[in-house]
């Protein structure tokens, strides 16, 4: 697929690795929509490059993404590409010692992980492929995902959610694809971001670098070269593009 | 567009129908409809529209694909796409 001229969602767009794949697309001359929560973020990323439309929308809420999605659709017709690029990265143990005995993982972030995390990749999928089916429009849902897929220790909803996503992506791969409309996951490796820095402690971090045998964390700017390798492949269909360094081997 | 093409062409139809939806030729007839079998669910009606469109050369738009949910109405669509009366 060249991606010039191609109508791109990409959610959570405005920091981290939304960001840099952002910039990769501007590149490719894709006409991009970020959907985002944050306000002033979206703010500044447009003032930064104009030629990005934004749109507020708290995508782990099914009616926001109705609606969302519904004012897409009515301004830019079918989208070609949906990057699912949102969520949060939450690190809670299934049990905690405490002082006082053993504390559960907390339902409340439970939730909050997988709204994030996992509803919100299925109810943006859903909205978004409704119309390009319905516009008989081919193209390519990219899911990211994360090596916590495998089971990452001390991230029980995390690594459940983006296990979640791997699923969705080979069950989209098989339904969709027929109409041809590929699904697609990238899982990145830990990766140089705040969002790495604020959920990962430093010594979980050091120690992850150690097993990897490129001995860093990857750069948001190689994550998001990959989400574009696997658009522009036709070929990429239902699998998950592993970018951890050779962290799983 | 003689009435042999056009028996040629419902006859290539009802081959396809036959063997997407797993079902004996003799089970397909003009009355038959997405309601009266289990295996033709929507997913396997997209098969269909697919195989139909390989087979046929040509692209159903939206409206196509939400008509042509019996044998009379797919063969209908499909005369309708090749200008047949």
């Amino acid at each position: 697929m060249n991606l010039s001229g191609k109508n791109v969602i990409v959610t959570g767009g405005v920091r981290g690795l939304g960001r840099a794949i952002v910039n990769k697309l501007v590149g490719k001359g894709a006409l991009i929509t970020v959907f985002d929560l944050d306000k002033v973020g979206l703010t500044n990323l447009h003032e930064d490059q104009p030629e990005v439309n934004c749109l507020l929308c708290d995508i782990s809420d099914y009616e926001q993404v109705v609606k969302a999605t519904d004012t897409y659709h009515e301004e830019h017709g079918s989208a070609t590409v949906l990057i699912n690029n949102a969520g949060i990265l939450h690190s809670e143990p299934l049990l905690r010692l405490t002082q006082t005995g053993l504390e559960r993982h907390q339902v409340a972030s439970w939730n909050r992980v997988l709204a994030a995390d996992l509803s919100s990749v299925f109810f943006m999928t859903a909205c978004v492929v409704e119309k390009m089916v319905s516009s008989r429009t081919k193209g390519v849902v990219v899911n990211i995902s994360s090596v916590s897929a495998a089971g990452n220790v001390g991230q029980s909803a995390y690594s459940a959610a983006k296990a979640g996503v791997n699923a969705l992506t080979a069950v989209w791969a098989k339904e969709l694809g027929p109409m041809g409309i590929r699904s697609i996951a990238v899982a990145p490796g830990f990766t140089e971001t705040e969002s790495t820095k604020r959920a990962v402690s430093e010594a979980v971090l050091s120690e992850t670098v150690k097993r990897v045998p490129l001995r860093r964390l990857a750069k948001p700017d190689e994550i998001a070269q990959g989400v574009i390798s696997v658009i522009e492949n036709d070929f990429f269909n239902g699998k998950v593009f592993q970018l951890d360094g050779g962290l799983i081997l | 567009m003689d009435w042999k093409e056009i028996a040629y062409m419902d006859g290539k139809v009802e081959n396809i129908l036959a063997e997407v939806l797993q079902i004996s030729i003799t089970m397909v007839s003009d009355g038959l409809s997405m309601k009266d079998i289990n295996t033709w669910d929507s997913l396997k009606h997209m098969e269909l529209i697919v195989t139909l469109e390989q087979n046929f050369g040509i692209e159903f738009t939206f409206d196509d694909i939400v008509a042509m949910q019996s044998v009379r109405e797919i063969k209908r669509v499909l005369r309708e796409r090749s200008n047949v009366s």
